[in-house]
């Protein structure tokens, strides 16, 4: 079975610096790969690359056997690759509700349709209650599930997490974990960047780790954190 | 030849004056990001206070500078404390229109105390010229820019060498960073509106023997400023020293060799160019 | 500032009740000229459905859409010159000159969004007023066309004859009351239309956060470009009504920054980004405007006691305050931007929303 995404060869540079540089890897439908590297290593930055906010400076981003190189994010999204951001993005002055609407309005033209669907994303992150607020009013926790709740909206078929668990108190990273377990039971396939390495364990069937902008290794949550290189890379990091 | 070496000549001469204003613009830019419309009503205001300067107390609009620019320096700070400040949060969209409300204020406030008529300050050597290798130049123009040139060696001066200046460029590099550093950045703020507002009337100060006086002169200067500063590269002294005289070729040459009544229009095409293709400009950085 | 309704009920549910208000203001409305026959009340509701116009338009693009163009002279001016000239020299009715004129300032605005719409935020801004000043100095010097500074006078509008009938020969208000009525209600129509929309939704997505949107789906040009059209087209309409209306134009008066800048105030006054915001506004500043040309102002200053009439100050305010317009425009922009940046109607609902939470505070145990 050919894999969901296929990422060769990537890398980027702005002016002199690469912040990626030669990443290869594949991710087969229906898991969990988790993306993990030190502060700096580039996993945002590669994330951009997949979903068309730049393109890469070499090489290819396949996704589903299609080259997305040079699209824009809105047709990534089109096309089923959907990501989430660092740093939150709530489209703050609307509710809860419409923010969740505006990802649903990617698959129809009817309002009534999207509200339907956006409710049930708001069931499936348990913010039902709160489809009234005010996006901009919401606490760190609640921004990242509305931002979860809105992404699954569009309907993706790869799903890309960046952070999603950053700032947020052990219950909240709870759910979220739950959260990305039962998307995965339902078959999307999920990338995810983290820095809690407890949930990444718990959540990953595969994980790759970039360092410095490069492939530092890829395997299984058990290899990889027994790789001498990788505790090496993050070591480094906590010295410094 | 000759006559494209003095269309070049006195376009180098004004554009300096340019330059000035666009400094004045850039530095405002740098230290707060806003971008400050009512930019060219400043230098209205200028040339306003080297008129009755001139023609209350006899002093020479090249004199006067040393008077205009501490005055309109306090009026720049007293703008950025009272009304600039508060909307340093706010959207750039939001900012961007009060200033075009402050600067529709002074220039209608302008016309209701001064009226419409067009003021002309004339001294004795307004219309003399000498001649330079045949071609003739013009005495205030050769002047004003003699008194830029100065003015931004000065300016030069204090943004590298002095704990201040050097204070200013940290905020507009950075501000966050500057404020941990100990750097009172809403300080900065008000010093670098001081600064822009006394060079932009320095300007004025310097144009008014020259130039048309009344108040809605200020609307083409701030558009002229923005191209100026747009192609020397926001927040950057140097690109708008360097666009200034840029720009004042290209309008002298243009209304040579073009038209007169399309000048502007070519003025306005070239910025529109330059957002477009090099929104950076020459020095600055991307952040169109 | 969100369209979602708060209460239950499927979109027609709720589309019916501001529906039925302007329906039911629209008739009243049409009845007006037939209680009130002074020129001079018509004349203000003519510059008040005007005013409605173009400050909808402009909301369109500007408050749902975020991107706040300075330059919507350019279109105002596009609609009125062309009627002009083709009315003046082609001797078109105005009716039929409406047509080009609209499709000008769509091609108009498609050239402009295409230039203007990579930039973001202060230097869309900027950009757009170049662009319009562009569009006034060509104006201005394509003098065969439409005659320089001179501007263009209008001589005679054709009678409007329906089958068979004159039904109005354009010599007083009311037919222009009407047009401009019709304008009125159609544009808050459309905007009501818009709010409620994919478009709407995706708009105001664009106008929260350009690349957050992007991410989602949203062609960010595609939609810009849809409103800024949209936008353009009923501010040419306005801009031909009004050339009708006051029979004469020139470069400054119709494509000046002064007309854009007013235009932008009409929305912000109000409120951006709502549907009763512009209608809000346009009556603040035609109100306020017609207070200071009747000197009404200045006697009520006077009558304050607060002005000495035959003071130098008095005298002054009374020669000059009618001509302050744009010096009161620029206070107002800079007041609403400093104090009241959601316009008068987010002024009141953030007090209705602190109040609601006061008294929540206080009934709560």
């Amino acid at each position: 079975m050919s894999p969901v995404l296929e990422v060769r060869h990537v890398s980027k540079f702005f002016g002199g610096l690469a912040a990626n540089s030669d990443v290869s890897f594949q991710v087969e439908k229906g898991t969990v790969t988790g993306l993990i590297g030190p502060n700096g290593a580039g996993k945002t930055t590669l994330f951009n690359c997949i979903t068309g906010y730049y393109p890469p400076s070499r090489g290819e981003v396949i996704f589903k056997g299609q080259r997305m190189n040079g699209l824009t994010p809105d047709k990534v999204c089109m096309l089923g690759m959907a990501r989430t951001w660092q740093k939150v993005r709530p489209l703050a002055k609307l509710t809860v509700l419409d923010n969740v609407m505006v990802g649903a309005l990617a698959r129809t033209g009817s309002l009534r349709v999207a509200r339907e669907v956006a409710r049930e994303q708001l069931q499936v992150v348990k913010m039902e209650h709160k489809a009234g607020s005010l996006a901009g009013g919401l606490p760190i926790g609640e921004r990242k599930k509305l931002e979860v709740a809105r992404v699954l909206a569009t309907g993706p078929e790869l799903l890309l997490l960046d952070e999603v668990m950053g700032g947020l108190n052990p219950a909240e990273s709870e759910e979220i974990i739950g959260l990305i377990l039962d998307i995965r039971k339902h078959g999307l396939t999920q990338m995810v960047i983290e820095h809690d390495m407890k949930a990444i364990m718990r959540i990953s069937d595969r994980i790759v780790v970039l360092s410095s902008g490069e492939k530092l290794a890829e395997g299984l949550p058990q290899d990889i954190v027994a790789n001498p290189a990788v505790i090496a890379a993050y070591l480094g990091e906590a010295v410094a | 030849m000759n006559l494209f070496l003095q269309a070049l000549l006195s376009g180098i001469l004004v554009g300096g004056v340019y330059a000035l204003i666009g400094i004045g613009l850039t530095i405002i830019f740098g230290v707060m990001r806003i971008i400050n419309f009512a930019h060219g009503d400043l230098v209205m205001m200028g040339m306003y206070l080297a008129y009755f300067l001139f023609t209350l107390a006899g002093i020479d609009p090249f004199l006067s500078v040393v008077i205009v620019y501490p005055v309109m320096w306090l009026f720049g700070a007293f703008l950025q404390k009272a009304v600039i400040n508060r909307v340093l949060d706010a959207l750039p969209q939001n900012q961007i229109l009060l200033t075009i409300g402050i600067g529709l204020i002074l220039s209608n406030t302008a016309m209701l105390v001064f009226t419409s008529d067009y003021r002309i300050l004339t001294t004795s050597y307004s219309s003399s010229s000498f001649n330079l290798g045949g071609v003739s130049v013009s005495e205030p123009l050769l002047l004003s820019f003699l008194v830029t040139a100065a003015a931004t060696a000065v300016l030069y001066w204090f943004l590298m060498r002095t704990d201040m200046g050097q204070a200013i460029r940290a905020t507009a590099q950075d501000r966050d960073a500057a404020q941990l550093m100990g750097i009172n950045v809403r300080w900065m703020s008000v010093v670098a509106t001081g600064i822009g507002a006394g060079l932009a009337a320095v300007a004025g100060a310097l144009l008014a023997p020259t130039y048309y006086i009344f108040p809605q002169v200020g609307q083409p200067f701030t558009l002229k400023a923005f191209v100026v500063v747009v192609l020397g590269g926001m927040g950057s002294v140097m690109g708008a020293t360097l666009g200034g005289i840029i720009i004042g070729a290209t309008e002298s040459l243009g209304a040579v060799y073009i038209s007169s009544g399309l000048k502007d229009m070519a003025v306005y095409v070239l910025f529109m160019l330059i957002l477009l293709f090099k929104p950076a400009g020459l020095f600055g950085k991307s952040r169109v | 500032m969100s369209p979602s309704p708060r209460k239950e009920g499927g979109p027609r549910g709720t589309l019916l009740v501001p529906l039925l208000a302007i329906g039911a203001v629209g008739t009243a409305l049409a009845f007006l000229p037939s209680f009130v026959s002074s020129p001079y009340a018509l004349h203000l509701m003519v510059l008040f459905f005007l005013s409605v116009v173009m400050g909808s338009a402009w909301n369109l693009l500007g408050g749902y859409g975020g991107q706040y163009s300075v330059g919507h002279a350019a279109y105002f001016g596009v609609g009125a010159y062309t009627v002009l000239i083709l009315l003046q020299y082609r001797q078109l009715a105005p009716w039929w000159g409406l047509l080009p004129a609209l499709a000008l300032s769509v091609l108009l605005a498609l050239v402009i969004g295409s230039i203007t719409f990579r930039l973001r935020g202060p230097y869309f801004v900027l950009a757009s007023i170049a662009m319009a000043e562009i569009v006034r100095l060509a104006a201005l010097n394509w003098k065969d066309l439409t005659n320089g500074a001179e501007g263009i006078l209008v001589s005679d509008i054709p009678p409007l004859v329906l089958g068979g009938k004159v039904v109005t020969n354009f010599t007083s208000k009311v037919p222009f009351y009407y047009a401009g009525l019709a304008l009125a209600v159609a544009v808050v129509l459309v905007a009501l239309w818009v709010e409620r929309s994919k478009l709407g939704y995706y708009l105001q997505a664009i106008r929260e956060d350009q690349d957050a949107a992007n991410s989602l789906g949203i062609p960010l040009t595609l939609y810009k470009n849809v409103a800024l059209v949209l936008s353009a087209l009923f501010t040419a309409w306005a801009g031909a009504l009004f050339a009708l209306y006051v029979g004469f134009i020139d470069p400054a008066t119709a494509i000046g920054l002064d007309i854009s800048v007013q235009i932008v105030l009409v929305a912000i006054i109000g409120g951006i980004g709502t549907i009763l915001g512009p209608v809000v506004g346009a009556a603040v500043l035609v109100a306020l405007s017609e207070a200071l040309r009747s000197n009404l102002v200045t006697d009520l200053l006077v009558k304050g006691g607060v002005v000495s009439e035959s003071s130098r100050f008095g005298v002054f305010l009374r020669e000059n305050l009618a001509h302050a317009h744009m010096l009161i425009y620029g206070l107002l922009v800079a007041l609403v931007i400093l104090f009241m940046p959601e316009g008068v109607l987010g002024a009141l609902r953030s007090f209705a929303r602190r109040r609601k939470r006061a008294v929540a505070a206080e009934t709560s145990p």
